[in-house]
């Protein structure tokens, strides 16, 4: 009682009290031991590497501490030789020299993780870029884990709905995937990437754009996006930009992934994107080299195979009793000249449950996102995707596949029969509703009205220019008139047969309010 | 090949430890000989400091270095080096010293590539980190 008084008669000096008592509290608890440590010295630095003698008992992958003249540097070990070890510098490595003491840290590198690093932009060590001050995280992951087990995990069987019209029909994604993106430079692959962020809003899911070697100027600009949209709220970027060390480059994924497992361990589902995986290798082959491991096919060194499996095995979907939570990875990879049969591309393809192949032809020709149906697939995708949407888009991807072909073939003759001519003539309007500007993308419930309309064959007597138009005055209308329809798509991912009555008539009724429809005479002749 | 520095201390230790007292000398000689032959000459403050290594390894001698803030008393040195010669198992400490104030107080003690951090600077700075965290 006597101390409550206390309390409220002298509140501020309580309050200071307290303060001394805690600190007290700190330094009666504060155990001082003295830790026996390896240390070593520096005999050879240069090119973001350096070598070290000493630190017997030097782990791979262990922390170390250079004391230098201006204050300590951090290393990372990452060969053991037989008398000396050769280790990578984080950060700015022109403070070391020659004869500096080396300090093993008896750790693995870990990088700080937690809540507060959703809508900031970090680099791959946890510092803040953004300049909206230091991150006060409590806890950090090491940036090397193993991957979950069998035990711990479940298969995909929830979807990612991208918002792009031609991914979420044709090459659906589900939690949990590793969907690769391919494709040559500069022809929309962080596009689509950027897309899929925007779009998570209100899906309870956290986003992770991990920036490998990227211009800062780009970065700058789709961070600058981000934020426009809103999705900085949810989204995480670590940069590792070109004018970075390749040792940040070649930790950054690793660490972009430590972050999003923290998210995992709370039961929540995280997209991940690495941007670019290319980069990430050659960043890998400049450390190898440097190290003299001996360098393999296009110079990388032996085990580039088991640096992006590693790293893409930890994309997971758990069970409930594992918290349920998932990791989606989004890797990409850039092509020279569509040549998917270079090393790396030919690697991550493997590892990857399906890829998104980008195609310049396309591109060029205004089909965008220029994705190629036939090359692109999603081996585990289709499981997850909402019934509805496999309804509407089950045989999409391979019409769409056909049709390419077709064009093609028709060039050739004139004749052609009435079945290959309506063929055309839909592909050619699937086509057309599968082109999509970029950031505008589409909710999963108006994807279906559209889909349905197309094979229900509602759009066969659309001209082929105005089908954009349509579209768009189809989804007004249905949204005006029926908008309970699309909602109850959306949450029951099912569309009834009642439904798809009701759908019909409405778009019937749109129809009947155009004036720019071909007559089937005229379609005929 | 070339022959590393490492290569040629080991080389120069057997030879030396398998001559006789009294011929070490001329062992010695001829080594510098062969050294001049390959012209590896310049090599040869890394050769002595190889073979000191493995000297002390073979003869299990630990070189330990005791960095404090004051002098210490050959009393305090006595502890220490016991405790080493406990630690380590070694046969003979060959103690250095060397004098820091930037430390405050307490050792640091190195010995082979070990090092014992007992310096108040150090245990200053962690308890400046507990606090913080």
């Amino acid at each position: 009682m006597e101390k409550e008084n206390k309390k409220i008669s002298n509140g501020v000096n309580n309050t200071k009290d307290f303060i001394v008592e805690q600190i007290k509290e700190q330094i009666s608890g504060f155990k001082a031991e003295a830790e026996e440590k390896t240390f070593g010295q520096v005999t050879e630095v240069g090119d973001g590497i350096a070598r070290v003698s000493g630190l017997s008992d030097a782990m791979m992958s262990e922390m170390l501490e250079f004391k230098t003249a201006s204050g300590p540097a951090y290393g990372v070990v990452l060969n053991l030789e037989e008398d000396s070890v050769g280790a990578i510098i984080l950060g700015d490595a022109s403070s070391i020299k020659e004869g500096d003491e080396v300090i093993a840290l008896k750790r693995i590198l870990e990088v700080p993780v937690g809540d507060e690093l959703v809508g900031r932009v970090v680099n791959p060590l946890g510092k803040a870029l953004d300049g909206k001050g230091d991150l006060k995280t409590k806890k950090s992951y090491p940036i090397e884990k193993i991957a979950p087990g069998v035990i711990a995990r479940e298969s995909v069987n929830q979807p990612v709905q991208t918002g792009i019209k031609a991914v979420d029909a044709m090459i659906p994604i589900g939690r949990g995937q590793r969907e690769l993106i391919i494709g040559d430079r500069q022809i929309g692959k962080t596009a689509i990437a950027i897309d899929a962020i925007i779009n998570q809003k209100g899906q309870h899911m956290k986003c992770i754009y991990v920036a490998i070697g990227q211009k800062e100027s780009k970065v700058a600009s789709i961070v600058a996006r981000l934020e426009k949209f809103g999705a900085m709220k949810y989204t995480t970027v670590v940069m590792a930009g070109a004018s970075d060390p390749a040792p940040l480059l070649y930790i950054a994924p690793y660490a972009g992934c430590a972050m999003a497992e923290y998210f995992l361990d709370k039961g929540e589902d995280v997209l991940i994107i690495y941007d670019d995986l290319s980069k990430h290798a050659v960043s890998y082959r400049e450390v190898s080299l440097l190290l003299r491991r001996p360098p393999g096919r296009e110079a990388f060194p032996g085990d580039v195979f088991y640096l992006h499996s590693r790293l893409l095995e930890r994309a997971c979907k758990l069970n409930k009793d594992y918290g349920g939570g998932s990791i989606t990875a989004l890797p990409l990879i850039e092509t020279q000249a569509g040549d998917v049969s270079a090393y790396i591309p030919t690697n991550v393809i493997s590892i990857t449950d399906g890829q998104i192949y980008l195609e310049s032809d396309l591109f060029y020709k205004g089909n965008r996102p220029a994705i190629n149906a036939g090359l692109s697939v999603s081996r585990v995708g289709n499981k997850a995707q909402i019934k509805a949407m496999k309804k509407v888009a089950g045989r999409m991807r391979l019409e769409a596949a056909q049709y390419r072909e077709l064009e093609a073939f028709a060039q050739f003759g004139s004749d052609l029969d009435k079945e290959t001519k309506e063929k055309l003539e839909r592909g050619r309007r699937m086509i057309e509703v599968l082109k999509q500007d970029q950031y505008v993308p589409m909710p999963v419930g108006q994807q279906v009205v559209i889909f349905f309309a197309l094979i229900s064959g509602f759009l066969d007597n659309v001209p082929v220019e105005k089908v954009k138009d349509f579209e768009a005055g189809l989804l007004e209308y249905v949204q005006d008139v029926n908008s309970d329809l699309v909602k109850e798509i959306e949450k029951t991912g099912e569309l009834t047969e009642s439904e798809e009555k009701k759908l019909e008539k409405t778009i019937k009724d749109y129809k009947d309010t155009l004036d720019y429809l071909e007559s089937d005479k005229v379609k005929s002749s | 090949m070339k022959i590393t520095a490492k290569q040629y201390a080991k080389a120069l230790f057997e030879s030396v430890s398998a001559a006789p007292s009294d011929k070490v000398g001329e062992v010695v000689k001829n080594f510098c000989r062969a050294l001049k032959a390959n012209n590896q000459t310049s090599q040869l403050g890394k050769i002595i400091g190889q073979f000191e290594q493995i000297w002390d390894k073979k003869n299990n001698i630990v070189k330990a270095e005791i960095i404090s803030a004051l002098k210490l008393n050959s009393e305090t040195e006595k502890i220490i080096e016991q405790y080493l010669k406990k630690t380590v198992g070694a046969k003979e400490i060959e103690l250095s010293r060397k004098v820091d104030k930037n430390i405050l107080g307490g050792v640091i003690i190195k010995y082979g590539d070990r090092i014992l951090d007992e310096s108040l600077r150090t245990r200053l700075a962690e308890f400046s980190q507990t606090l913080k965290g």
